[in-house]
């Protein structure tokens, strides 16, 4: 699993990391946050219609996460798939925590999530991520920006507030959930090398299903 | 001042919420709406603005939850917290304003409901508290009782068998009667356990309509003045005789206070 703020670069390699796996042999699944198709709809237009809350958003996520953990993520690991997950719970701990949740209350809601076998945390500064994202595209959505937070009328401004409040709640899960971190702004190709020795290490028990690439 | 089971969300001031958070809640089928379509011109004729509110009538997720029952695939964690957003978005959007405006607040079912489902399913009270735990304290909960004996003719002679109600999902291999038997006798062992826990004021619903609609105006008449609830599960002698000089006592005192309020 994979977490770090937009722009760290996780995507990237956690695909990387997918393309070896698969070479290796092992049967791999993409699980990605916000994807399950169920909660799809509630969550699409709540944004649209900015009418979630920081509790509502939360609890929407939260429903989301947890039809994937219940009918993807769980079977999957039962029948010895490596499950890659393009963010995790930790997303859910630092975003819900900067919109004004309670710590604790958090955590708890997620008291369901299976541990994850290795966790990744991409570290980046702030002002690379803010150059990776806004140069690719036109402009930020309300909620990713952070805007309902109302911490500064201008999307982009508000964005890097936002962005570097969840930097900061990441920091501070790295001891408490003992993440492994990795230097985003090393070439891809290093990171990969460290990414892959490291779960490597963690595979002894996962099935390799000899699935064709 | 009011208070949550613990956690307060952000931008709630609990100081503003005025008015009277109600509960009603009970089993499927025993009868909560139709008390509450009494009680609404009831409260109003006293004079209180009334908001009556209910579960999976959120703008938000109503719908997804709708359709994701359509299709029976939800997991029970899932559907647990699907509820508990639609929750959420129904007590900050409709319940906490109305509070905030000095409303009398009727809730057809509360957290109450969708814990007991959830436990019935499986699923760790424990995690359920803490899900629930932004939730308003009502002024007071009324649990309308009834006995899975009772019970059975209602619903049979009013809307029938739900899937859900049944607990078909719990007891696939059953036919509805003997699911719904064993789900809502589950349910009620529930429901007699969170009594006590989050001190419901607990009324018979097995009498006839018009007597139920009675004691919950006692009962409301003394939550909304702030006074004591009559003692839980008292026994069936002692709750009538109780109940009986309540009756009275609120009605005069009513009468004194708002002439010409009561019918």
């Amino acid at each position: 699993m994979v977490e770090g703020i937009d722009g760290s670069g996780k995507s990237t390699q956690l695909m990387l990391l997918h393309q070896w796996l698969q070479s290796e042999g092992y049967g791999v699944v993409f699980s990605e946050w916000n994807s399950s198709p169920l909660v799809r709809d509630t969550t699409r237009r709540g944004k649209k219609k900015q009418m979630l809350t920081p509790a509502t958003f939360s609890l929407i996520h939260a429903t989301d996460f947890a039809d994937r953990m219940e009918h993807n993520i769980l079977p999957l690991l039962k029948a010895g798939a490596v499950v890659l997950c393009d963010r995790y719970i930790y997303t859910a701990f630092a975003r819900d925590v900067v919109r004004g949740m309670d710590r604790k209350w958090v955590r708890e809601l997620y008291g369901f999530a299976v541990k994850p076998t290795a966790a990744f945390y991409f570290r980046v500064p702030l002002d690379v991520a803010m150059k990776r994202i806004l140069e690719g595209r036109s402009g930020v959505k309300y909620y990713e920006a952070g805007m309902d937070l109302g911490l500064n009328e201008d999307p982009e401004e508000s964005f890097h507030l936002f962005q570097g409040k969840i930097l900061e709640e990441y920091e501070n899960m790295i001891p408490e959930f003992d993440l492994t971190t990795v230097d985003a702004t090393l070439p891809i190709e290093e990171q990969q090398v460290q990414m892959r020795q490291i779960v490597k290490a963690k595979l002894t028990q996962a099935k390799r299903l000899r699935v064709a690439p | 001042m009011r208070e949550t089971y613990s956690v307060i969300l952000p931008k709630m001031n609990l100081a503003e919420l005025t008015g009277r958070l109600i509960v009603i809640e009970g089993t499927d089928g025993v009868g909560r709406s139709t008390q509450i379509k009494l009680l609404r011109p009831w409260l109003e004729q006293q004079g209180h603005a009334v908001l009556d509110t209910g579960i999976k009538r959120s703008q938000l997720a109503a719908r997804g939850i709708q359709q994701a029952k359509e299709g029976h695939t939800l997991g029970r964690i899932t559907l647990s917290l699907f509820y508990a957003t639609d929750f959420a978005d129904r007590l900050e959007n409709e319940i906490v304003p109305a509070l905030r405006a000095g409303f009398v607040v009727l809730t057809d079912r509360y957290i109450y409901s969708l814990m007991a489902r959830a436990i019935v399913r499986g699923l760790d009270p424990a995690w359920l508290h803490n899900v629930h735990s932004f939730a308003l304290k009502p002024d007071a909960i009324f649990y309308l009782r009834i006995g899975v004996d009772d019970l059975i003719p209602r619903v049979v002679f009013s809307s029938g068998f739900d899937y859900w109600e049944s607990g078909m999902d719990l007891y696939p291999s059953e036919d509805m009667y003997e699911s719904f038997r064993k789900y809502q006798t589950a349910l009620l062992a529930q429901f007699d356990k969170m009594a006590q826990e989050y001190d419901f004021t607990v009324i018979d619903a097995s009498p006839d309509i018009r007597t139920v609609f009675e004691r919950l105006r006692v009962g409301i008449s003394r939550a909304l003045k702030g006074e004591p609830r009559e003692p839980l599960f008292a026994g069936p002698v002692p709750e009538v005789g109780a109940q009986d000089s309540g009756n009275t006592e609120v009605a005069s005192a009513g009468k004194a206070n708002r002439p010409g309020a009561e019918n």
